[in-house]
């Protein structure tokens, strides 16, 4: 069946060969590039969204023969992604910039605009899968585990679902440059951008000076607030990274907490990093119900812990089977049923 | 029904005339015209031909006419040139708010040399007022720039007026004619103009040639250093075939422009009428009467001139939007917010320009498609639902 379908094409490999697979499919593609106005100054690095990442995807759809187009979302950057960002950190939490993004803009106000053109569906390089279920829609880990990116897209509307395509869901990476690199699209040895968009080579403590945030010294703290030294800005930090302190010889220290108000870190030893669960808000879910029993994920990186939850009053709690390391307030947990995503929440609190 | 053109202001189809015209100068008559043998002066004679077409066109002099690449250099070379030329004189430079990039980043360019430039605000039609040039002048001005007719809204400047001005101040006056050049009549004397920008690809002539006109006795600070080529102002192997070409349009122009500006005119007015009858809360930007005859500008309320320019595109219409997302930037158009639009709604602007192609049943077939693609974007609008229901405001 041949549908209307929008690829938001950012110029990596991903985007490029989902698009190439829609055309191939015989379904009326649109190639749309956000823009998202974070461009660097000429001979800055390159990002997505960069000029030079517009060029390729432009490139893309002339070799596919698809119309592109480049689209501003550069307000809703600021106003969903930046603003937000940045009030979590001045509250000493870690955001994950990406999951807002995925709900309010890939599949937010895109959606909406793809809509507006008359378009059924949009589609994007994401290694995640949709799958019918019951005459419903629901988000599933894609075939390439390593890479699945359902931790970024578990906070996405439920609605939503049926006008979304992954056309990678079922390919492995090695797969997908493969495609590229025998249809020579010019992207194929690209690397691929790890780096939160808006943060520029500098790192955030300059993204956040450059938002007029005060990142001044304050004290790293033991668990008891005793004072061990000093440290360069509570916003550098983030839980569970190791700390570094001028002549400690003990075993390695990691951060346990920040303190916002006082511009305090909390500093301890690995085993002060271990909790046995978490409280989650805004929760968002993918499925009617959810199952007592499931999996949850409580960063991307983190390969994901049997445990129990219940919901109230909006409320997530997740008690684990094991102790996990590093649960980090502002990070999100996400919820595992076998492959189905179930749904997530924003980390809240540590419970003890 | 094939795609249909409304992005002339942008650029223009080179007349096959004008191609005809061009071709024995990339082959046969191949020559470099700076060479001394017989190739090099077949060459020198087809570009010195076309400065006396273009001279004569203008009411000026051959000598007075300076080959470029384009209206953007030939607005770089104006404004550098004469503040280089000038720097003992003054540093104050007038030039209005809504010139074109060509000529608003050289004035930032020289701000940040040391200049000052005093950018005039215009009013809710576009227009200069010729008083406040007067009024801006100071012993230190050394230029004066505003454009004659603005690309984005079409308003058309009192550039006589302001010329009677400079003149009776002894101060140099530049204009930058790039969109009125072979559409509308005028002479440089005319239009009391010292330096006048002009280019060929907006008069169905090839891309990358232009000229400037500089008036007998204006000095210039020279702009390319090389050569001795175009009386050592602008050293540079000339572009024989581009300079061959734009000679050629200035002909073509000549003998088609006041018919076409009195076809293209009612085209205009037919598109402008049409809008209005079918779509509510619209409004026209830039001055009713002085205005180019090609040129609609118009905001729509409630629609994203994005989201209209995409749906038109897929509907095989090609025009242009007040803010779009090029591959840098998103800024907002700096005209219409000059004329008093905000943000938002430059948001919602579109410009059709017309040109020579322009035929009655293509303004038709937009006037059938944009009321559509105009409801369904307002559908999809919670701010169009949650709006009055109040009708259009001037349609």
């Amino acid at each position: 069946m041949k549908d209307k379908v929008v690829i938001a094409i950012s110029g990596g490999v991903d985007s490029s060969v989902a698009a190439l697979l829609l055309k191939e499919q015989g379904h009326e593609v649109v190639g749309i590039t956000m823009c998202l106005g974070v461009a660097a100054e000429e001979g800055g690095h390159t990002k997505c969204c960069g000029p030079r990442e517009i060029e390729d995807a432009r490139r893309v759809c002339q070799m596919l023969e698809i119309p592109h187009y480049v689209m501003d979302f550069s307000g809703d950057l600021e106003e969903y992604i930046v603003k937000p960002f940045i009030e979590e950190y001045e509250r000493g939490r870690t955001p994950n910039p990406c999951v807002a993004c995925n709900r309010y803009i890939k599949f937010g106000t895109l959606l909406d605009k793809v809509a507006a053109l008359g378009f059924d569906f949009i589609a994007t390089g994401h290694y995640a899968k949709i799958e019918g279920m019951g005459g419903r829609s629901i988000l599933a880990r894609s075939r390439e585990a390593r890479k699945d990116q359902t931790y970024f897209l578990h906070a996405i509307k439920r609605e939503t679902l049926g006008r979304i395509r992954f056309p990678l869901a079922d390919l492995m990476k090695e797969e997908v440059r493969q495609i590229a690199r025998k249809h020579r699209l010019p992207v194929s040895d690209k690397q691929e951008s790890q780096d939160i968009c808006f943060i520029p080579d500098e790192g955030y403590g300059a993204f956040l000076r450059s938002r007029s945030i005060d990142v001044k010294p304050g004290e790293f703290v033991d668990k008891k607030g005793n004072i061990l030294g000093k440290h360069r800005g509570f916003a550098l930090y983030t839980m569970g990274q190791r700390a570094r302190l001028g002549g400690w010889s003990g075993d390695p220290l990691y951060v346990l907490g920040i303190d916002a108000r006082k511009n305090r870190v909390v500093i301890g030893g690995k085993a002060d990093l271990m909790a046995p669960g978490l409280v989650a808000e805004r929760v968002n879910l993918l499925v009617d119900d959810l199952t007592e029993r499931c999996v949850a994920k409580i960063r991307y990186a983190h390969r994901g812990a049997a445990c129990r939850v219940t919901l109230d009053g909006g409320l997530l709690r997740v008690v684990f089977d094991e102790p996990q390391e590093a649960i980090t307030p502002g990070q999100y947990v996400v919820l595992y049923d076998g492959g189905i995503v179930l749904g997530g929440g924003i980390i809240r609190e540590v419970l003890n | 029904m094939s795609a249909i053109y409304l992005d002339y202001a942008a650029t223009t189809p080179v007349d096959p005339g004008v191609v005809e015209a061009m071709l024995p100068y990339f082959r046969d008559t191949f020559g470099n015209p700076s060479s001394i043998h017989s190739f090099g002066q077949q060459a020198r004679s087809a570009v010195e031909d076309a400065r006396e077409k273009l001279a004569s066109f203008l009411g000026a002099k051959p000598a007075e006419i300076i080959f470029t690449s384009g209206g953007t250099e030939s607005n770089n070379f104006a404004i550098k040139g004469i503040a280089g030329a000038n720097r003992k004189k003054g540093n104050h430079i007038i030039a209005s708010a809504i010139e074109h990039h060509a000529v608003m980043e050289p004035c930032h360019f020289l701000e940040r040399e040391g200049f000052e430039v005093t950018f005039l605000p215009v009013d809710a039609q576009g227009l200069v007022d010729a008083h406040d040039v007067a009024k801006a002048m100071t012993g230190r001005t050394v230029l004066v720039s505003i454009m004659h007719a603005n690309n984005e809204i079409g308003t058309l400047q009192p550039v006589t007026e302001i010329g009677k001005i400079t003149r009776e101040r002894g101060v140099c006056f530049h204009t930058d004619a790039v969109q009125t050049f072979g559409h509308m009549p005028f002479t440089v004397d005319e239009l009391n103009v010292d330096l006048l920008s002009l280019s060929a690809h907006k008069l169905y002539g090839p891309k990358g040639v232009g000229a400037l006109y500089i008036r007998q006795g204006t000095r210039l600070e020279p702009h390319m250093h090389g050569g001795e080529q175009e009386g050592k102002r602008r050293a540079s192997t000339h572009n024989v075939p581009g300079i061959v070409g734009l000679a050629k349009a200035v002909e073509l122009a000549e003998k088609v422009m006041a018919e076409e500006e009195i076809r293209i005119t009612a085209l205009r007015n037919r598109m402008i009428r049409g809008i209005f009858d079918r779509i509510d809360r619209v409004r026209l930007n830039g001055h009713p009467a002085k205005r180019l005859a090609n040129n609609v500008n118009i905001s729509i309320d409630y629609c994203e001139g994005e989201a209209m320019i995409l749906s038109l595109d897929l509907m095989g219409i090609a025009c242009s939007t007040g803010s779009a997302c090029s591959s840098t930037s998103v800024e907002p158009s700096h005209v219409l917010r000059a004329i008093g639009l905000s943000v938002e709604e430059t948001r919602g602007s579109l410009r059709f320009s017309l040109g020579r192609d322009t035929q009655e049943q293509e303004i038709d077939r937009v006037l059938e498609v944009l009321p559509r693609i105009v409801k369904r974007l307002r559908a999809m609008s919670p701010a169009y639902r949650s709006s009055a229901t109040g009708k259009g405001t001037g349609g």
